[in-house]
């Protein structure tokens, strides 16, 4: 039975698609999922000076923070509320680890985010959340 | 005057390049400035035979605020409650991890590479420093920042770079009496500052008038002033002012975030653009052999300096996740302490291009060993499907 759902948000237009799906199916179960979490990850460059670390994660916050109202606003004209919040750290590990923590029945991504020289450089992040999250990972196209 | 605008054009169109690599590749900026700088005096000087005017006075004055207003900052990253709490262990931990890789890349620098003694002490403090940032970034990433554990680690990265600030601005000055005053000044500003600050900003400060910006100038100018005529380092009192004021000022966030902006926007680039410039690629491709044995001083001393000193304070589960964390070199104070170097003629060019690239190979290497090493366990195969056979 569906609980809890985890989308990751980056503010692309995928993550919004993403968003969008989860509110959907949180709609369809009412009643069931008790918990409809957006997170957003910050991915400090690296290497990394102190100053600038801080004031990445800092502009980031505030930035997301922005971008969940949107989402809150969103939810509520569902009738939802959403527990938001930003983590730190490499994107595709924080998501899996997170819902393994808070024990996430699914996790809703886009297919891609925002950059092609970091799904190039990196990996796409939607791939590795699938490879290694231990719950149901839904990718919105 | 229009060559001062157009070379002021041209360093500011080489820092927006460098801001979009390090968006693009997601890395820090200090390093894209120094490679932009790099290559565009190879380019430039190749092209039209001059330089980028890095020895023109209002851009080494505009270098030499960034430098000191970064090293600020980075000393307001202190966290003084945690400190106070964490002292013994921090000290004892971060002065080893300052103090191994000082002397042994200071040996390795002499007896190895057979530079002066003067060089092969500047080769040591720009080799003893660690990068917070890394050890605060993978300490963000799995939570321990919130643990004992890695408040002590945090704090101990404070203590090093400190120890790193204190020996560039002591050994290189002549003990001579304006070294007592600039002592003797800075000691009562350190004092007093942390109690005249707060009270100052709350009467006169919140205004558009930027009062706050303007008073730590004054005293960062005031004190690197001193210190630069005691030829000691402005960086030094730069970074203990951050410290005194991590209380005060470093929580103050909106004040830190304007600071930021005139230090990102404008200063920086300068500094490590100007940084690069100086480097030379020829120097680098003819020693080989120099970089690897400054690497791997750096690296072994950091081990084998800080193993046992975590082992005294019993993390024995988490030393080697310090021992990783604490080789990494910080960007900031390792190309202070190189460029110091030249501009004050105890290095040469081709020493400095050396430092420079083991100072970046050094922030770079360990933080490539740091991703693979936390790889989170639920992305490793467990045993017993490592072992699974279908029939």
């Amino acid at each position: 039975m569906l609980k809890k759902i985890l989308v990751a948000f980056d503010g692309s237009q995928q993550s919004n698609k993403a968003f969008d799906f989860a509110l959907d199916m949180s709609g369809l179960c009412a009643g069931a999922i008790s918990e409809l979490i957006v997170i957003s990850v910050v991915q400090p460059p690296e290497p990394a000076d102190i100053v600038e670390v801080d004031a990445i994660i800092d502009s980031a916050t505030q930035h997301y923070e922005e971008l969940f109202k949107e989402l809150k606003e969103k939810a509520k004209e569902k009738g939802m509320a959403i527990k938001t919040e930003v983590l730190v750290g490499h994107p595709a590990d924080q998501i899996v680890r997170y819902a393994k923590d808070q024990n996430c029945d699914v996790i809703v991504l886009g297919r891609k985010g925002k950059s092609r020289v970091e799904r190039w450089l990196l990996g796409s992040v939607s791939k590795r959340v699938s490879s290694y999250a231990s719950c149901t990972v839904i990718i919105v196209k | 005057m229009h060559e001062v605008w157009g070379i002021a054009a041209l360093w500011l169109g080489l820092a927006l390049i460098a801001t979009l690599l390090s968006i693009w590749f997601r890395i820090a900026t200090a390093l894209s400035e120094i490679v932009v700088g790099t290559v565009a005096q190879l380019v430039i000087g190749a092209l039209i035979g001059t330089t980028l005017g890095s020895d023109q006075s209002w851009i080494k004055f505009l270098s030499g605020t960034g430098a000191i207003v970064l090293t600020f900052l980075a000393g307001a990253e202190l966290d003084p409650v945690v400190f106070k709490v964490k002292l013994k262990e921090a000290s004892a931990i971060g002065f080893i991890s300052f103090l191994a890789p000082f002397l042994g890349c200071t040996a390795a620098a002499y007896y190895l590479l057979h530079w002066t003694v003067q060089a092969s002490w500047l080769a040591g403090v720009a080799l003893s420093t660690t990068s917070v940032a890394v050890v605060y970034a993978v300490m963000l990433e799995l939570g321990l920042n919130k643990t004992d554990f890695g408040k002590a680690v945090l704090a101990a990265c404070f203590v090093t770079d400190l120890g790193t600030v204190l020996s560039l601005g002591l050994i290189f000055a002549p003990f001579t009496f304006r070294t007592l005053i600039f002592v003797g000044a800075g000691a009562v500003i350190f004092f007093i500052l942390p109690y005249l600050t707060p009270w100052f900003f709350k009467k006169y400060g919140d205004r558009p008038s930027e009062l706050e910006a303007k008073y730590l100038l004054l005293f960062l100018f005031g004190l690197g002033s001193l210190a630069v005529w005691s030829d000691s380092e402005a960086v030094l009192p730069a970074y203990i002012i951050g410290m005194v004021l991590a209380g005060t000022v470093g929580k103050d966030h909106v004040l830190i975030r304007r600071l930021r902006t005139l230090t990102f926007g404008l200063l920086t680039p300068f500094y490590f653009i100007r940084a690069g410039s100086y480097v030379s690629v020829p120097a680098l491709i003819a020693a080989p052999a120099a970089i690897l044995v400054l690497f791997l001083s750096k690296i072994i001393t950091k081990i084998a300096g800080v193993y046992p000193a975590t082992k005294a304070f019993d993390y024995a589960q988490k030393e080697g996740v310090y021992t990783t964390l604490l080789m990494s070199t910080g960007l900031t104070f390792g190309s202070i302490s190189a460029l110091f170097g030249l501009t004050h003629n105890i290095i040469s060019q081709e020493q400095y291009s050396v430092l420079v690239f083991v100072v970046i190979g050094s922030a770079v290497v360990p933080t490539l060993i740091a991703n693979a090493f936390f790889i989170p366990k639920y992305l490793l195969p467990k045993k017993a499907e490592r072992y699974e056979t279908t029939d």
